[in-house]
């Protein structure tokens, strides 16, 4: 094996020799250059792999001959060897995006470039502490040289400000150094840990001035400025040497010096780490700099980084796995993030849709920030999921809050960059991009592919089964130039033959009712689905690999048996159907408010599992049934994450415009689909705590409330809309409103109808939006003034329309009644009366706009442009006579599902329920025979419409332009057509109810949110001397803070 | 055999609610100082109605809203207990409670509705968003009283809840439970739809409403519903609150009383706008009908 001093001395051996080639060909010199920076990477990357694979002993190298502490000494061990492994591939890699600028800058740059690595290898080495400090000098100047041969003004001006600081710090760090061997009479590392010197009275500011001067090279907020102005001037190839170079080296002093602070120095740590990323993830949040935003992301990624180190005797054996896995996915991520500014070359985040001209690297963006968010299946996820449970486990509830809070204003910088990107403009300029340039873009995005499936394995937390739905995206992906249909088809049998697998092979037998209900409404809903897919043209590229996505993490939450297989699925399933929302049209938006709301409701989520890991110490689920002393927190937290998908009401304003923004058949998934998920979840979390006297009764009390009032304010809502997906999307947060309500009450009856309800919404909003769907499809508007007299053109549209707002409606004969006749039941069997009788009202507000979705589209007079309109295609017509069937089956037969959920909830709720007695269903109160029932509503109806046929035989047609007009104004249409502002009394009585506080309450807080952090990044004045006495400021105060001056 | 006497109550209520629709317009006639139409009225309108030849229909709903209309009526007919204690009146009453009753009356308007609104004139839609606005309002109060009593007798079936009101006038709910009765019949106020609840029909000043629309057969369809509905829905307040009936005698008188009560009020007050009566019906019927489910509870 080569030794490690070859690195110092190739890379020093190589700076100098560049000298020679001043005037010679800049290939030659580039060459030179970058065959030196291969070498040190083959040399760290060979350790590297000693460590991983033959069990290599750590090993000392003496300089010069003496031991300790009269020479330097190297070390190299495991832990090194990662770190410069790290830091020398990005080294080569920046090189080689570096190509052209390198050569055309000339031998200096290369030299100074050259250095900088030399010197970050030896920090990272040396095990002496002035060593250590000339090194970190060579580095921090290397890197100014860097800047400044920029030769751009602003550069030169932040690199001075660079100087400033960082001689400020190095200033602080040899007092420290001097003080140090004042008292313990060496510069070895290894000694000054063993002399204890914080013992020593003296000592412990020696010590002092060492720690402060390595967090301060750490650019902890708010005394960060010049670090931040560097980030936003320097050239983009320069940014990842700074984030992943200089960011990582430090981190790995910070660890190496670490022991001579002693524990004492943990907390003061954790807490810098703390403001850091608190404070940086903030500030973040009002940037429109691209650059800008990556250094505040690189900083709070570090203060993560430091947290995690403070915590390292309580994480105990995990502490590895959390530290590496967040900072390599930092270090990848931000490395393309940097790389890709670069080629983009646009500051603010508002040009970045010059992207849509390569789709290809907005996967790559995409890949990187969902791998900073720390989301599924990326290595931090796993490393989070550690941490968090960790410090849940040792009761540090403030820090996962910090975290989780961090977390978030994280992803609302980071996701509203994302969809600037995907928004629509034209005339975008043609993207250059040089081949160079793009290597180490994707290989970092390989890198991270490979160390996501190392991390999961490393981590032992989910099996192999985990991957297959990766794999078969990754195949789709790989196959997308193929047409949709060849598609839409590999889709659907991959859909079949899972839920085949899932719930024919396994959950049938063993006859878990719960799974196979909702296995069925995830997994035979989504074939059904799928079959529009087939309408459309050309390839829709990217679609097939979420879809499938979206499913496996749908199938994935009925399979979880731990709560990380379940907030693994979960996060899965968000993110794919966030990623399918925002392919809409005018997406962005209304994807964005989905992801934000999901995602704080996922977090919310994860500290739940978070306090249940921390009593039971056991991540099953089944375990959530043993946690009683923090029952009400941790069950009202999860909660929260399944209140948020299903849009409960207070967390409901992301839907209805998601809904309304997505492509037409992705609506359908999630309005009939997806949401049930956030149900299942409510059911397993009830089943697993409710029904264990540790809850608090409040909490579904409660809920029953937030229920109540979410059916009324959602039908309130949706009867006013003009849009007609949005009519219908106001109208599953009604319906929402209502499950929640019945799965509240914790009865037999209160849970029978949730089950039923689920099922019968899965079947008519899916027929419901299916059907506008196809008419959207044809007359292309969603604006309900737009259409009118369409019965005579799309007929059978106009059935499933009928039959699904029957069923909405709740009318007998068709299966709604059923929901209705058994919520009735249990609200007085329950005693609920008032909350019931807002739900029942909100059921009647709902024959409101049912009639107003159905009279508005297809009754009324024929919009002339839609006069040779077709009957929607043949595919979006399948699918509806599909859930058609199942409705008609469920309304005349009721006994075939309900009986057996019935069974199962008898388990758990064996008092109260339903007594079948053939098809007559009874309870303690009332009876109801729907096959009866429907017999003699049919026959009647049969009778009296061939009575009304019969006498009206010679009855004349009226054809639909054969009948008043109004005269239409073409600037407002809406205002002319007849039936506009329809329900205006209704409104004028009871429009408060309907006034959007909810909204302004959250548009509010983001409002503020934001100028807050507006105001308070002023603090960054841009002046260095300003930035030297934050500097200052910080030691003081940081000073007083450790020794209690505070 | 079911099937015969189903058929032979109906011809009862049906002719019982022409007979009954005759003399309230006389009545309210000569409260108005006028003559007024001779008792047998409605029979000439029904049987001319039915008669008519020359038709118009704009399209297979314009056909479906008078069934689905009529559907309705008889639907709450057949699954109406008449006579307490005689199973030959008690209709299909064994195979739907309560609720069932209550969610048919729905059927009806959802029919009416896309019958008229295939016809796409202007007015119609007037007509309807009224009569549903009116109607869902009208439902807090009757739900409220619902609940109150279903809570009270603990059953939902309009026979159990009949039967515990036997023996004597003390026993009935008006009695028992006088604020769900109040708010209740506050309520079949707006359903029997006189003033000051009748702007959603309009039926002097203005031809609004989906009677415009409809003529000849398809009129006498919703003719024959509308008499059947009036006697059908004071029946159903006659069961549930003022103990039912227990022969054919009885259930007459009763259910005119009932609805003599609504006309008396319709004759004697001026008319509601519909937001009037949105916000009446949710605020002295429903405060009755939510102190009658906090009383009872």
């Amino acid at each position: 094996m080569v030794g490690p001093i070859y690195i110092i001395a190739i890379a020093l051996g190589t700076a100098f020799s560049l000298g020679f080639f001043k005037n010679a060909n800049r290939n030659i010199s580039f060459s030179l250059m970058f065959l030196a920076m291969a070498f040190l990477t083959f040399i760290s990357g060979q350790w590297l792999y000693a460590f991983l694979t033959q069990q290599q002993e750590t090993i000392q190298i003496f300089t010069a001959g003496f031991k300790p502490p009269f020479s330097i000494s190297l070390q190299m061990g495991f832990h090194e060897a990662v770190f410069l492994t790290m830091i020398n591939s990005l080294g080569l890699l920046s090189a080689i995006y570096l190509f052209d600028h390198l050569r055309e800058k000339g031998v200096n740059m290369m030299m100074v470039f050259m250095l900088l690595f030399m010197g970050l290898n030896v920090v990272v080495m040396t095990r002496d502490i002035f060593n250590l400090f000339v090194f970190l000098e060579i580095s921090s100047i290397a890197l100014v040289g860097l800047i400044i041969l920029e030769k751009k003004q602003d550069a030169i001006s932040s690199g001075f400000k660079y100087l400033i600081a960082s001689g400020v710090i190095s200033g602080i760090l040899l007092i420290g150094i001097v003080a140090t061997y004042y008292y313990s009479g060496s510069l070895y590392i290894n000694d000054l840990i063993s002399a204890n010197l914080s013992l020593v009275k003296g000592g412990s500011v020696a010590v002092f001035l060492i720690m402060i001067a390595v967090i301060l090279e750490l650019k902890p907020f708010p005394a960060n400025g010049w670090a931040l102005d560097v980030y936003q001037s320097v050239n983009a190839g320069i940014g990842p040497i700074i984030s992943g170079g200089i960011a990582t080296a430090s981190l790995f002093i910070l660890y190496k010096l670490l022991p001579i602070g002693g524990d004492a120095w943990l907390l003061p740590i954790g807490i810098t780490g703390v403001i850091s990323f608190l404070g940086s993830n903030f500030l973040g949040i009002k940037q429109k700099s691209s650059n800008r935003i990556l250094a505040y992301s690189s900083i709070s990624q570090v203060g993560l980084l430091m947290i995690i180190m403070s915590l390292s005797t309580s994480l105990g054996d995990k502490f590895e796995f959390v530290f590496f896995s967040v900072l390599i996915s930092q270090y990848l991520a931000k490395a393309g993030l940097f790389w890709i500014a670069g080629i983009i070359n646009k500051d603010e985040i508002d040009d970045w849709n010059i992207l849509k001209k390569s789709p290809g690297l907005i996967v790559l963006v995409g890949i990187f920030m969902f791998t900073l968010l720390g989301l599924p299946p990326f290595p931090a996820f796993y490393g989070k999921w550690e941490l968090i449970m960790n410090l849940s486990q040792s009761g540090n509830f403030v820090w996962v809050g910090i975290i989780l809070l961090g977390s978030l204003f994280e992803a609302i910088y980071l996701l509203r960059w994302f969809g600037k990107i995907l928004i629509k403009q034209d005339n975008l300029e043609d993207l250059k991009i040089k081949f160079h340039k793009l290597i180490p873009v994707i290989f970092v995005s390989f890198a991270i592919l490979l160390f996501s499936y190392l991390t999961a394995k490393w981590s032992g937390l989910i099996g192999i089964k985990y991957y297959i739905p990766f794999i078969i995206a990754l195949l789709i992906f790989a196959f997308d130039f193929l047409p949709v249909f060849i598609k839409n088809i590999a889709a659907i049998s991959t859909v079949a033959w899972y839920s085949y697998v899932l719930i024919y092979q396994t959950y049938i037998p063993e006859n878990d009712i719960l799974r196979i209900v909702f296995g069925s409404i995830f997994l035979i809903g989504a074939i059904i689905m799928l079959i529009p897919g087939f309408t459309f043209k050309g390839k829709r590229q990217g679609f097939y690999p979420l879809v499938i996505l979206m499913f496996s993490g749908l199938a994935g939450l009925i399979e979880a048996r731990t709560t990380f297989q379940f907030f693994f699925a979960w996060e899965i399933m968000t993110l794919a159907s966030y990623l399918l929302i925002i392919r809409g049209k005018n997406a962005v938006k209304p994807s964005f408010n989905y992801i934000l709301f999901s995602m704080a409701g996922a977090f919310t989520m994860f500290a739940g599992f978070g306090l249940a890991f921390a009593e039971t110490g056991s991540i099953s689920l089944n375990a959530l049934a043993d946690v009683l002393v923090y029952a009400n927190w941790a069950y009202a937290l999860i909660a929260i994450g399944f209140l948020v998908k299903i849009a409960a009401f207070g967390v409901h304003i992301w839907l209805p415009s998601s809904y309304a923004e997505a492509d037409d058949d992705v609506t359908s998934m999630i309005s009939a689909i997806l949401i049930k998920s956030g149900v299942f979840g409510l059911i397993i979390l009830m089943l697993s705590m409710s029904l264990k006297n540790a809850v608090s009764p409040n909490i579904p009390y409660v809920l029953g409330w937030i229920g109540a009032i979410g059916a009324l304010i959602g039908n309130m809502m949706a009867i006013y809309q003009e849009d007609v997906k949005k009519l219908i999307a106001y109208s599953s947060i009604g319906i929402m409103g209502y499950i929640l309500f019945a799965l509240s009450m914790m009865s037999h009856m209160g849970w029978l109808t949730a089950f039923t309800y689920s099922i019968v919404h899965f079947l008519y909003k899916g027929l419901l939006f299916l059907a506008i769907a196809g008419v959207i499809y044809r007359t292309q508007t969603r604006n309900i003034y737009e259409m009118g007299g369409l019965i005579k053109r799309m007929p059978l549209s106009f059935i499933s329309v009928l039959i699904g707002i029957i069923t909405l409606a709740g009318m007998p004969p068709l299966a709604g009644f059923a929901g209705k006749w058994m919520f009735y039941n249990a609200v007085i069997m329950k005693g609920w009366y008032l909350q019931g009788a807002i739900v029942f009202f909100s059921g009647i507000v709902a024959f409101l706009y049912c009639f107003k979705l159905i009279h508005n589209i297809f009754l009324g007079p024929l919009k002339d442009n839609h006069r040779k309109l077709k009957e929607a295609s043949i595919w979006w017509l399948i699918p509806q006579f599909i859930l058609i069937i199942g409705i008609m089956v469920i309304s005349v037969y009721p006994k075939i599902v309900v009986e057996p959920i019935g069974q199962y909830l008898s388990m758990y709720f064996p008092n109260d329920g339903l007594v079948w007695d053939g098809t007559t269903a009874s309870t303690r109160l009332g009876y109801w025979d729907a096959t009866k029932i429907m017999t003699v509503f049919a026959g009647m109806f049969g009778v009296l419409f061939i009575i009304l046929y019969s006498m009206s035989r010679k009855t004349q047609l009226v054809e639909q332009f054969n009948i008043v007009f109004q005269g239409e104004r073409p600037e407002r249409p809406e205002t002319t057509h007849y039936a506009h502002n329809m329900y205006a009394p209704y409104n004028k009585a009871l429009g408060f109810l309907t006034a959007p506080f909810i909204t302004s309450a959250w548009k509010f807080v983001y409002e503020s949110i934001h100028s807050i952090s507006d105001q308070v990044r002023k603090f960054y004045t841009g002046n260095g001397q300003t930035y030297a006495m934050h500097i200052i400021i910080y030691v003081v105060v940081f000073y007083l803070f450790i020794n209690g001056g505070f | 055999m079911k099937i015969l006497y189903v058929l032979f109550s109906f011809f009862i209520i049906l002719n019982y609610g022409l007979l009954q629709t005759g003399f309230i317009r006389r009545i309210t006639a000569r409260v108005g100082k006028r003559i007024g139409v001779p008792f047998y009225q409605p029979y000439i309108d029904l049987v001319k109605n039915y008669a008519i030849r020359s038709q118009f229909s704009h399209g297979v709903m314009f056909y479906l809203g008078p069934v689905f209309r009529l559907s309705g009526g008889i639907g709450i007919f057949l699954f109406m207990p008449l006579i307490y204690g005689n199973e030959m009146f008690s209709n299909f009453s064994m195979s739907g409670d309560l609720i069932l009753i209550l969610y048919f009356m729905f059927i009806g308007m959802l029919g009416m509705a896309l019958g008229a609104g295939e016809g796409g004139h202007p007015y119609s839609i007037i007509g309807i968003t009224r009569g549903l606005s009116q109607f869902t309002t009208i439902e807090v109060p009757m739900t409220l009283a619902v609940i109150s009593i279903a809570a009270q007798y603990q059953t939902l079936s309009i026979s159990e809840i009949v039967a515990a009101q036997q023996g004597g006038f003390m026993n009935w709910t008006i009695m028992t439970n006088p604020l769900a009765t109040a708010a209740a019949m506050l309520a079949f106020l707006g359903m029997i739809g006189y003033a000051p609840f009748n702007v959603v029909n309009a039926p002097q000043e203005n031809p609004l409403g989906p009677p415009t629309e409809f003529h000849g057969t398809f009129l006498g369809m919703l003719q024959t519903n509308r008499v059947i509905l009036h006697v059908i829905e004071s029946i159903l307040f006659m069961n549930l609150f003022f103990g039912g009936a227990t022969n054919w005698l009885a259930l007459i008188v009763k259910a005119f009383i009932i609805y003599f009560y609504a006309v008396f009020i319709g004759t004697v007050f001026p008319r509601f706008r519909i937001d009037q009566s949105i916000k009446w019906f949710l605020f002295i019927p429903t405060i009755l009908g939510i102190l009658a489910v906090i009383f009872i509870s």
